[in-house]
Formats: C-alpha cells, structure tokens, sequence
C-alpha cells in the first residue's frame, strides 16, 4: 500500500495544483479588498476632495464612531431588525418545514410555492411590494381598505422598521424552510417510531425529539440568513430608502451613504471594519450557543 | 366471533378514513398557506397580461393581452440589462465550475505535503462566505473607477466568480467527500489521469451535486445587486439594478412594472423548482458534514 502510495505521489505530483487558481481568484477578489479596507480605515480621505489630499489619522475614524450617538442607533437597529427577522424566519421556518415533512396530500406543490421567493431578486421584491400590494392608491393595501371603508394606510412611511422585518422574512423564510426541511427530513425513522412507541406526545415529539436532531441545521440556516440579511441593500433601497429620517438604516446602507453621499472613503471603510467585526462576533455567538445546547442535549 | 372481527375491523377503517380526512384538511391548510405566500408573485405574473388602465385597479379576473409584453420587450435599455445578466449567469456560473470542481477535487483527494492542508483550505474557503461584501465595497469601487473597469463586464465578472467560488466548493466538498477513495485510488492504478479521473469518474458520480452547485450559483448571481448597483455603469448593469432603477422612475406604470418584474424573477424561480430537492439535500449535506 504504502508503495502504490509513492508510486502515486509520483505520479500525481500536479493535482495539488489544481486548487490553486480557486485559492488566487477567492484570494484576489475577497482578501485584498477587506485588507485594502482595513488599511483605508486609518486614512482621513475625501474622493470628491482631491485637493485635501490622502492623510493618515490614526484610528480617528473609528473614534469618530464611538463618540457617535447616530452610530449607536442605527447599529442597534440594525441588531434588533434583523434578530427580529433571523427569529420570525426560524420559528415559522421550522412551523413550515415540521408541516411540510408530513405526508400529506399536495404538499410538492405547497413546497415549491412557499419556497419561490427565496430565488426572486431582492430589487424585484421591494418594487413588487411597494407598489402592487402597498401602494394606498393602486395597490392592494388601497383596494382592500376601501372594500372595508376605512382609510389605507401607508405602511412604507409609516411604519417602515416592521415592512423591512416582514419584508426580509418574506424573502428569506423560505430559505430556513429549505435547509430545515432537509434536516428533518435526515432523522432516521426508527428514531421517532420508538418515540411514539414510548407514548410520546406531539408536542414532545417536535421539541425534544426533532429540534435537537437539527440543531446542525439550524446553525447554518442561522449563519447563512445573517450573512444575507447584513448584505441585503436592494430592499432597503427599493422600499423605504432608509427612511423616514434614518429610521431603517441598516449598517450596510449606513456605509453605501458614507461613501456615496458622505463621499468619505475613511470613514465607510471604518464602518466596514466595524460591520465585519460585529457580524462575526454574533456569528461566533450563534456558534457558541448552539454548541452548549448540543452538548447538553447529548 | 364473526361479528367481533368485522366490528373491529370496521372501526380500524373508520380510524383508518378520519386519518385520511385529518390529512387532507392539514394538506388543504397548508396549501392555502402557500397560495397566499405566493400571492404577490402570482398577482404580478397576471398583472404583466393587462394594459395600464386595468392595472391601476387591482382586480384578479380581467382580459389578458400581450401589449404591456410588446412595450417591455421592445425597451433597447431593459434588453441591454438583461443581455448583460445574462452575460454573468452563463459565464459566471461556468468558470466557477470549471475552477471550482478541479479545485474540490484537489481538496478531497490529493495529497498535500502537510498533512490536513486541505481541510484548512477548504475552511478557509468556507469563512470567505461569511464576508459581507460591504466589507470590501470601498477599495473595489475606487479601483474600479480609476481602472475604469465598471465600463466594461469582465471586471464584475471576475468580482462575481470570486465570490461564488467558495459558494459552489462548499456544496460540492460533501458530495466529492461521498465517493469512495476506494473508487478513486483504483482508477489511478488503472493509470487514469487527473482528468479522465474527473471527466469520467467523479462528474458523473457527483451530477446531483454539480447541478444543485450550478443552479445556486447562478440564482445567485443573476440575483446579485449590491456590487452590480455600486461597480457598473449604464450600460453594463445588470437586471436588478434595471428594477431598482425602474421603481424609482416608474413606479406608477404597475403594467410595465410587472412585465418587467416578471423577466426577472421568472428564470430564477424555473431554476430554483428545478433544483429544489436536490437543493435540499445539497445544503443538508454541506450543513452536517461541513
């Protein structure tokens, strides 16, 4: 063995290799910009400004920031609207997959219509919703209230926080579906019939038997609908523009208006930083969390 | 005794049809769940079918025609966008193939000098996913700018297939970790090289994987905005900044808006019902394994 093992590295010298453009291409396109921004966080810099010139400052930027009670707000907004999101997403997450799982009649059908606006464009969804369903004049928010006889209301500027919660579980709902879906759908069979066998009741079943059992699932569904939910920009645009006022600023808009409107690199590419750092400590959070909760289960 | 046989068995059957009925009625809930969750899209789908002044008045029964459809397709500025997405799905979703599959393949089967190189590569690659691509906006858009590469679409390109390829290595890592080495240590003493060895071997044994990886990657990427919107110009963005652009301009063309909307999202959606089960079993299997 060990011999065909040498005659094999011989031989196959070169697939190592074969990972290296993936490794330069990933390396080119994430890493450097991200070191770029960490260096551009430390600059006093002005795009529309040439003549103030590029100046070092230190860590002035994120001071900037921390003295900043605007800062505080929107990031806490920002932590509170999409944990309010990753949580309606969740629970209804794993409500729809529990029912999906079943044997029941149509559910292909139910499945793929539940999970389709997972693969439509968020732009597309914030225009559609704006102003199909929440226009108060041609929309269907305006149709339904006059059936009622009462006045329509003006969701996007009236209660924009909740539209931009509800409008990401929307989008991202049927993503949990799909990922808890497949965890449920993992559990040996045996499992659950010795559980209904022991006289186990519904409810026991399906919060001491199934959600232990997809606490895996739940971790990615977790990390991944974070990551989409602090990238996530078009909605926001396309909806309420952030507003009114800055009242639903995530950070990630707050960053594309520092650098657009702001037009200062610094302190967007602090921002960044800052984004960065705080998703990947909540990241870590989750990770931990669920961890301590596996093992306790096991 | 006849009779205590035929009462039980009765009764198991009336056990047995309230089961039934109790599915239906849990089918029939679920199902009208969907339909309303659906609703939005479906109504759009419809409403890309009425002229303008049906539009205005949300209605769901009405007289289909095709002359909204006529207008957008005939927009030169909506084909453009179009082209261009396009342009990014087919190559995009190819190069990471092509770079991502050889590439997953070194990662799983070869030997590196150190060992466990290649599972920390292949974390490495997993962690790039949870970058937020604001992280790295800024030096992109200014390199762009001066470069003047948000003329042209290679650029965006190449932002793009960077960003998919941990993506489609993460998906396909569990599925090429699920042939046997057995399988592929005889091949190479059958003396295969490295790429008969993938084009004969690993491809057909991971279809399943490499189609869940391909579709995704190019829902992904045809639905991508925030580097589309921020690293293009006119006339190299791609659709979704064509509807965000819509929605501010047009907003109250509802028709047009719809047809529009439908171009979009449509393709996608086909996509993603294509590769829903195997989605879910591609995402389990990255999920548990990863």
């Amino acid at each position: 063995m060990s011999k065909i093992a040498r005659n094999m590295k011989k031989k196959y010298p070169a697939e190592r290799s074969f990972v290296v453009p993936a490794c330069v291409i990933v390396a080119v396109a994430t890493q450097v910009p991200f070191i770029l921004t960490i260096i551009f966080s430390a600059l006093q810099w002005n795009i529309v400004r040439p003549d103030q010139g590029i100046t070092f400052s230190g860590l002035d930027n994120f001071s900037y920031y921390l003295g900043n009670p605007e800062f505080y707000t929107i990031c806490l907004q920002t932590i509170v609207m999409i944990g309010a999101a990753l949580l309606l997403c969740l629970i209804f997450g794993y409500l729809i997959a529990l029912m999906l799982d079943c044997d029941i009649p149509g559910k292909t059908i139910s499945r793929t219509l539940i999970l389709s606006p997972f693969f439509i464009m968020t732009t597309t969804t914030g225009v559609l919703w704006k102003t199909v369903i929440l226009n108060t004049n041609f929309g269907w928010v305006g149709t339904i209230a006059d059936w009622m006889g009462i006045k329509a209301v003006d969701f996007v500027s009236y209660y924009a926080r909740p539209l931009v919660v509800f409008l990401f579980v929307w989008q991202w709902m049927p993503f949990f579906v799909l990922v808890l879906l497949g965890g449920l759908q993992g559990i040996p069979g045996e499992v659950l019939e010795r559980a209904s066998l022991d006289g186990c009741s519904w409810f026991e079943m399906v919060f001491k038997i199934k959600l232990p059992m997809i606490f895996n699932h739940m971790q990615v569904a977790l990390m991944l609908g974070l990551i989409f939910l602090v990238k996530e920009f078009g909605l926001i645009l396309t909806t309420t523009g952030g507003g009114p006022g800055q009242k639903s600023y995530t950070l990630t808009y707050y960053i594309y208006k520092t650098l657009f409107s702001g037009s200062n690199v610094g302190r967007a590419a602090a921002l960044s930083v800052i984004t960065v750092v705080v998703t990947l400590t909540v990241i870590n959070l989750i990770f931990r969390a669920i961890k301590k909760r596996r093992a306790a289960y096991e | 005794m006849k009779k205590a046989v035929l009462k039980r068995d009765t009764r198991s059957k009336r056990a047995a049809a309230k089961k039934e009925v109790r599915r239906w009625i849990a089918g029939i809930i679920i199902l009208a769940f969907a339909l309303f969750y659906f609703f939005p899209i479906l109504y759009m789908i419809l409403s890309g079918f009425k002229t303008e002044a049906d539009a205005a008045v949300p209605a769901i029964l009405f007289h289909p025609t095709l002359v909204t459809w006529q207008k957008v397709l005939a927009d030169v500025s909506m084909i453009n966008y179009l082209k261009n997405t396009i342009f990014h799905v087919l190559l995009g979703t190819g190069i990471c193939l092509v770079i991502g599959i050889p590439a997953t393949y070194a990662l799983v089967f070869a030997k590196f000098k150190k060992e466990g190189r290649g599972e920390s590569l292949y974390n490495w690659f997993v962690t790039t996913i949870l970058l937020p691509p604001v992280a790295v906006l800024i030096p992109l858009y200014i390199t762009f700018k001066e470069l003047n590469l948000n003329h042209t679409r290679g650029g965006l390109l190449f932002l793009y297939v960077g960003f998919h390829l941990p993506l489609c290595i993460w998906l396909l890592y569990s599925f090429f970790k699920d042939v046997p080495e057995e399988v592929v240590e005889a091949a190479r003493i059958d003396g295969c090289t490295n790429r008969q060895l993938i084009m004969r071997i690993i491809i057909p044994l991971t279809k399943t994987g490499i189609m869940t990886a391909g579709l995704l990657v190019a829902v992904f990427i045809w639905n991508e905005f925030f580097l589309g919107y921020n690293l293009t110009t006119n006339a190299t963005a791609t659709l979704p900044v064509y509807m965000a652009r819509f929605g501010q301009q047009q907003g109250q063309f509802i028709a047009q808006l719809s047809a529009s909307a439908s171009i979009s999202c449509i393709p996608p959606m086909i996509f993603g019902w294509i590769s829903q089960k195997s989605l879910i079993k591609g995402l389990t299997a990255g999920a548990v394994k990863g």
